[in-house]
């Protein structure tokens, strides 16, 4: 199937990345320090300090201070107006909640104040929510009425979904496409300008020959190093992968595929390491912000969801989420699927329209 | 008996100065090489040597002409031809991080034949640098460990392509040596230089070059007597260089 020079100089780029200590190291820097933080914190984020002045002091307003403290969500804290306005200016809080002193005169009660910092507007919907809940069962408990209506929750995944299991996925796939770029697009540049492409072409090796020993060391690579990462999250996390380890490196497979072409692209583009960076960045910068690797793409203004759903880490990323938290399939038919067949024939596709091996070599 | 047969070879690059037209880097050459001869190529900076031995080689596309290495065409089977001769470049980068011993394991392994890498730096005379890096070495070493990879291949033909650019005197010597008993073992040797000096000393024929055309091509003392001063008529005793600068003047080239 492979040839022995491919296989051989597949091997030799294989110990070449692995007697270099330094990019070794960092390579897997980024995604182990991601790991340690969850493994420290415990995988969810924290909560949200909520400063409480209570003006009333009477057993309404302690009921709901009592209601508010139960809110795992919330770090209440309380204290004076003034003091925790202070550590609201210096951001030590996230809010204050104001209750008033006629807070339990009925039936026109005072209105409660809620100051915040406007710029943590993601927040402010999460605690408005909290606290109208918590309003709501004041008011029942008050007019002595049952709730009409309930609401069960129910997880149809039957098991906890932490945030380090919507990130993990994410961080995998953007360390596979950092490892490819700079496996394919780097290294050529950098192989031309030394002339080590000169003189590997003065062998009978071929074209073909350089770039599958390339694929397939990159590929033993990525293996390798994601493994590292995947072991310490299933061992040290408990990340528990739904769909199984096959479907996940399959996918891992396909992307690494697909960034090893737009690294040989990028490579062939570049005419020096100076060239070479920018146009790896305008590449991986915005995905690295569209593709929903830290938070869902659905967080993202509606204009521009369409498009950042249909980059290559975005299809890699959420097939290698859906495989791994909701059991999916590898080759189950649906938009990343499609995304990830159409990237990889279009990677392919300039890889080698622009791999010009005669201008790569000279 | 030829071994080395160009044919009105040329070669033609985008001309910088004039953009959208090309001028003629190598221009309707002709040259035939003996088996077993040291034959050098000759010219200033530009002349079109390295584009010539590129084409020669099969590393370069050959825009027009034809060449023949041990009977194959270069132009169809560039892959059959470079399994049987041996190429020193100008430059001598390789991969980091591999030592002398992985680097000529590598290139055996790239022509898909098993070598002693020991055995092939005595040659060269480095076998106590077999796990040094080639970073550590010196230029005349570098020259020496470049030789070494060209010939993991046990070459019929040897092409160096100004093997002693920027050596000491006797680094220099000891490259010549080494040329000599390659030779001497039966090989054949193309190689390109600046140095009169060692055209004169290693070439049993050389070729000049200017301006991508050969403008002479004979053995240093035919060349000699065809062109260096008359003896009689100024004090200076002709040899190569003075061959070279009557053909090609004494202007400066890039």
């Amino acid at each position: 199937m492979f040839t022995k020079p491919q296989i051989h100089l597949a091997s030799i780029f294989i110990k070449i990345f692995y007697r270099d200590r330094q990019s070794l190291f960092f390579s897997l820097l980024f995604p182990l320090i991601f790991t340690c933080i969850f493994l420290f914190s415990g995988g969810e984020p924290n909560p949200t300090k909520l400063g409480l002045v209570n003006q009333s002091e009477n057993e309404l307003s302690l009921k709901f201070v009592e209601l508010v403290k139960k809110e795992k969500s919330f770090l209440v804290k309380e204290g004076s107006e003034l003091e925790l306005k202070e550590e609201l200016i210096a951001a030590d809080q996230t809010a204050i909640i104001i209750i008033p002193k006629n807070f339990n005169e009925f039936p026109d009660p005072g209105m409660l104040r809620l100051l915040l910092d406007a710029s943590q507007v993601r927040q402010v919907g999460a605690i408005r929510d909290s606290l109208e809940a918590v309003l709501l069962s004041i008011e029942r408990d008050i007019r002595n009425i049952e709730p009409m209506f309930s609401l069960q929750l129910e997880d149809v995944k039957s098991r906890p979904q932490r945030y380090i299991d919507f990130l993990l996925p994410g961080i995998l796939a953007y360390m596979l496409m950092n490892l490819c770029i700079a496996g394919s697009g780097f290294n050529i540049v950098e192989y031309r300008r030394r002339g080590i492409l000169k003189r590997l072409f003065v062998t009978p090796i071929q074209p073909k020959d350089f770039i599958i020993s390339i694929v397939l060391a990159r590929m033993f690579i990525i293996m390798m190093q994601l493994s590292v990462i995947l072991g310490l999250a299933i061992g040290l996390l408990k990340i528990n992968i739904v769909g199984g380890l096959v479907p996940l490196y399959g996918v891992i497979l396909f992307g690494a595929f697909i960034f090893l072409c737009v690294g040989f692209f990028l490579g062939s583009l570049a005419k020096t390491q100076e060239s070479i960076r920018p146009l790896v960045l305008l590449f991986t910068f915005p995905q690295l912000i569209l593709s929903g690797i830290f938070f869902p793409i659905s967080y993202l203004p509606g204009l521009i969801q369409p498009i950042a759903s249909g980059l290559p880490l975005s299809v890699i990323a959420s097939t290698m989420r859906n495989i791994a938290n909701d059991g999916g399939a590898l080759f189950a038919i649906n938009f990343n699927f499609f995304g990830i067949v159409f990237w990889a024939f279009f990677s392919f596709f300039i890889a080698t329209k622009f791999f010009v091996w005669q201008k790569v070599a000279s | 008996m030829s071994i080395i047969k160009a044919i009105n070879l040329e070669k033609h690059y985008p001309n910088p100065e004039n953009p959208g037209k090309t001028f003629a880097a190598v221009n309707a050459i002709n040259l035939t090489i003996n088996a077993g001869e040291i034959f050098g190529l000759l010219g200033p900076n530009g002349a079109g040597k390295t584009s010539t031995l590129e084409m020669l080689e099969g590393l370069s596309a050959i825009d027009n002409g034809e060449v023949f290495v041990d009977n194959i065409d270069v132009k169809n089977d560039p892959y059959e031809v470079k399994k049987i001769i041996g190429v020193q470049l100008q430059s001598n980068e390789y991969f980091d991080r591999l030592n002398l011993s992985d680097l000529l394991i590598l290139f055996a392994n790239l022509y898909s034949v098993s070598i002693d890498p020991r055995a092939l730096l005595a040659k060269v005379d480095l076998e106590n640098k077999i796990h040094a890096l080639p970073d550590d070495l010196s230029g005349g070493q570098k020259q020496r460990f470049s030789i070494a990879c060209a010939l993991v291949n046990n070459p019929k033909i040897l092409f160096l392509d100004e093997p002693t650019t920027g050596l000491d005197p006797q680094a220099k010597r000891n490259l010549w040596n080494l040329v000599k008993e390659l030779n001497e073992e039966g090989m054949t040797i193309v190689l390109t230089t600046h140095n009169m000096e060692e055209a004169e000393y290693l070439c049993n024929r050389i070729a000049i070059m200017d301006k991508g055309s050969i403008i002479a091509q004979d053995t240093p003392q035919q060349l000699i007597l065809d062109f260096a001063p008359d003896p009689h008529e100024t004090p200076t005793q002709g040899n190569i260089e003075d061959v070279f600068l009557a053909l090609t003047g004494h202007g400066l080239r890039d």
